[in-house]
């Protein structure tokens, strides 16, 4: 698109059709991804590293031990937090959905989305958090190196899915207050973004988890 | 280049001076967002750290000047030693290129009016110099780290180190990575997002380059050292067992991951210093950089071979011998890309028209260092030699080779470089060329002489020495460099203070060829009165884009005066997509960094539920701070 000067003219400044938010508009027009969705995608990055290093440390220990989990420590069950987890994925859809319809300009059914998405996720933390409390009756992190790294990963692993459930509810009310600014706009794709991300660190945490019961 | 603004332009540039102009006094700093307010707050504060890392330095020296030293305990100089170390690479090297001379300059090099996330770059700097307060706290109160800055296990588990020594250490250096982390992304989006229209990757300074390599490898290398020090801590302070052999960890963990970490640290800290050098030497020799693109290519590629050679600061810890050729070959590859550029460096240098003002000799200097500094590293590639000078006075002699050679010799060069461009003064040139001598006499009388009493036996970390070892004259040596390299450094903070007030006004006085020099020294709030035009990589030799600037400026084209407004293009091609609204202060930056700072010194008190509330309050602070979005500001 070009002024009358001959100009590009940027996002921000050109004409917006009727019916449509500006941010909509803007966000359709856009040729390159926004600020905030390379900020939070390297953010993410650092966090996979975060994760990878953690991991890496769990099979480091475990390849160095002649007995893992060490004496004492029965494998976990596999069923429970397959199945939690499975949960967790499911909640992708509506969060995927709720950016669509963000990115359609109906603010009304983002919010829903992202609210239902939030009490699915939320039943999901009680549900680990559950689990994580009856392994803490069964063993300790002072028990074992397998103790120490099992509850490591684990306690990052809920606590990031708590910093999500924290952004659910900021988007819920930054979007119910403020509406589709362009601010916000990119934020609900941000959320999505860091959610496909988590549900993808819990399935391999979930893996990780489960490999003394395989 | 003169910049000439007609009546019509006038008004645009009032506009601008009204819409940028910063608030006023002590809150204006607390509060801004400015990316050069901040370059200076970094500059400054990392400035005093390295004077608190070169007053250590010289204690450990005058300790060693002659066998059987009084003057610090064996205590007091495992804590000089440590936070030397540490003082010099998390709390002067690192943020003195990415925090100062990045924020500064990259934004102005880029033709852009601010970073991506101004707020960001803020709240780093708030979360740095609380870190940097927090190490030294354990100084002031007697209890600073003491188990060097590799922080060794078992010597730093409970066990051995029961004080709170090395927990300054463990969540310090937790804190200071927060800030880093966050700088990182700051400088990735910056120099994708942020550019000029037109300044298409292959258009862009090869300082950029370095930056951008030095950003992803801080990105991907730091979890590596918080995690080794969150296990360290949860060892220590809930009595974890990571690294504790008779409960199933292992010691060697740590290293692992320490190092991990730590070998990329080294091109984190001498890839920006590569970009220095890259600015500084054909501005002084009147002449392209030879090879541009593999240059740039070879810095992006040291990045990346960084994370393959971690292990040969391990040779000694009796790894298979197929893991340790394998990472003795991975450090002998990674002297390719370096020699591209050495040589790159040198063909420049000799093809071109040299003029040895200040800058330029820091820069030898630094190709002088850095050769040596190399070579003594491919020996230590060699794994037999390795394994016989570990833990030598000759390990200490080639990392100061490299780490105060090569990385901050360019830092010194850049700091009289850019000087004008920052005060708007010339400093004295011949002040300037005294201070380098004896800066370079100093390094070489200091460290040079740890090569060979590192090879005669002297193992590091060792408080004194006994008479008959005959490392006397060459310890002598060595201290005597040492106040040499101090005087050096004094006499250059004294000629930039005195020149700040007194010097020549000067704008432009060696010709820059990159963007920074297309606007005022010291530049405006705004940076530039319009976005700069670009079409080749050395901005200012095209004078037909810097003559279209003014056309454009009359015409008021690309001058987004309507609020705190900067360009976002595409990140390859840096096509114009779209006009930014950035915010103009904020109050959270500080806030958090304060909190943060809080919930860090209560968890080194292990007053965990205090921590929890300080934590949360954090996390509230960081979404008010988003309720107030850049156009609000």
């Amino acid at each position: 698109m070009t002024g009358t000067s001959g100009e590009p003219v940027p996002l921000g400044r050109a004409a917006v059709p009727p019916g449509v938010p500006p941010s909509v508009h803007r966000a359709r027009q856009r040729q390159a991804a926004p600020n905030g969705i390379w900020g939070m995608v390297l953010f993410l990055c650092a966090e996979i590293t975060l994760f990878g290093t953690i991991i890496g440390s769990y099979y480091y220990l475990d390849f160095n031990s002649v007995h893992w989990p060490q004496a004492g420590i029965a494998p976990e069950p596999v069923a429970q937090p397959s199945l939690a987890t499975a949960w967790l994925v499911v909640t992708l859809l509506p969060i995927w959905w709720a950016n669509r319809q963000a990115h359609r300009g109906r603010r009304e059914s983002a919010i829903e989305w992202i609210l239902f998405a939030l009490a699915v996720q939320a039943g999901y933390l009680a549900f680990q958090i559950h689990l994580y409390i009856n392994d803490f009756h069964h063993f300790q992190p002072q028990h074992s190196a397998y103790g120490s790294i099992y509850y490591t990963l684990m306690t990052l692993d809920h606590a990031h899915v708590a910093f999500g459930l924290a952004l659910d509810l900021v988007l819920i009310v930054r979007l119910a207050t403020k509406g589709l600014s362009n601010y916000w706009l990119i934020g609900v794709r941000g959320l999505a973004i860091y959610w496909y991300v988590v549900v993808a660190i819990t399935v391999i945490v979930l893996f990780v988890q489960l490999t003394p019961s395989l | 280049m003169a910049t000439v603004v007609t009546p019509r332009g006038e008004e645009y540039v009032e506009r601008l001076e009204r819409v940028w102009k910063p608030r006023p006094g002590l809150v204006g700093w607390l509060t801004t967002t400015d990316h050069k307010r901040i370059g200076i707050l970094y500059f400054f504060t990392t400035l005093l750290f390295f004077g608190a890392g070169g007053v250590e330095a010289l204690l450990i020296r005058t300790q060693l000047i002659g066998p059987n030293g009084h003057v610090l305990s064996p205590q007091a100089f495992d804590e000089v030693f440590t936070m030397h170390g540490i003082t010099m690479i998390f709390l002067f090297v690192i943020p003195m290129t990415t925090g100062a001379f990045g924020n500064y300059l990259l934004p102005l090099m880029i033709g852009a009016r601010d970073m991506a996330f101004p707020r960001m770059n803020a709240v780093s700097y708030w979360i740095f110099l609380g870190s940097g307060i927090f190490m030294y706290v354990g100084m002031v109160t007697g209890h600073a780290p003491n188990a060097g800055w590799f922080d060794y296990v078992p010597l730093a588990s409970k066990t051995y180190s029961p004080s709170s020594n090395i927990d300054f250490y463990g969540w310090g250096l937790i804190f200071n990575g927060i800030s880093s982390t966050a700088a990182s992304v700051n400088f990735i989006v910056t120099i994708f997002k942020m550019r000029a229209p037109g300044m298409s990757l292959n258009r862009m300074p090869l300082f950029c380059y370095a930056f951008l390599a030095a950003a992803f490898s801080l990105l991907f290398a730091l979890p590596a050292l918080s995690c080794a020090t969150l296990f360290l801590e949860l060892d220590r302070q809930l009595g974890f067992h990571f690294y504790d052999t008779a409960h199933g960890g292992n010691p060697l963990l740590w290293q692992n991951l320490f190092w991990i970490f730590g070998h990329p640290e080294v091109y984190i800290i001498i890839l920006p210093a590569f970009g220095i050098a890259t600015s500084i030497i054909p501005t002084f020799t009147h002449r392209r950089m030879v090879f541009f693109p593999l240059v740039a290519l070879s810095e992006v590629l040291v990045a990346f071979l960084g994370f393959g050679v971690w292990a040969h600061h391990m040779f000694a810890v009796g790894f298979a011998t197929i893991t340790t050729i394998y990472f003795a070959a991975v450090s002998l590859i990674i002297v390719i890309p370096s020699a591209i550029q050495l040589f790159a460096w040198i063909a420049t240098i000799l093809t071109g028209k040299p003029d040895f003002k200040t800058p330029l000799l820091f820069i030898v200097g630094f190709i002088v260092w850095f050769i040596m500094g190399g070579l003594s590293g491919i020996t230590l590639a060699a794994i037999p030699f390795d394994q016989q000078v570990t833990d030598s006075y000759y390990v200490v002699a080639h990392f100061h080779m490299v780490i105060f050679g090569a990385a901050v010799y360019p830092i010194l060069g850049g700091m009289h470089y850019w000087f004008p461009k920052v005060t708007g003064r010339m400093y004295n040139e011949a002040v300037g060329k005294l201070s380098f001598w004896l800066t370079f006499l100093g390094t070489l009388l200091t460290f040079f002489p740890m090569h060979i009493v590192g090879l005669v036996g002297m193992p590091r970390r060792n408080y004194t020495y006994p008479a008959n070892m005959g490392w006397t004259g060459l310890n002598f040596t060595e201290t005597i460099g040492a106040y040499i390299l101090a005087s050096g450094l004094v006499l250059i903070v004294l000629n930039l203070f005195i020149s700040r007030f007194r010097g020549e006004p000067s704008q432009d006085p060696f010709h820059g060829d990159t963007l920074e020099w297309a606007t005022t020294s010291p530049p405006p709030h705004y940076n530039f009165a319009v976005i700069p035009t670009v079409t080749t990589p050395y901005n200012m030799y095209d004078e037909k884009d810097r003559e279209h600037d003014n056309v454009r400026l009359d015409r008021g084209e690309g001058v987004l005066a309507t609020g705190h407004e900067t360009p976002a293009t595409t990140a390859q091609d840096g096509a114009l997509d779209e006009v930014l609204e950035m915010p103009s202060y904020s109050w959270w930056p500080p806030i958090v960094g304060l909190l943060l700072a809080c919930f860090f010194a209560m968890l080194l008190v292990a007053h965990w539920w205090i921590a929890a509330g300080f934590f949360v309050l954090g996390l509230l602070a960081l979404f008010a701070w988003h309720n107030q979005e850049p156009s609000d500001t």
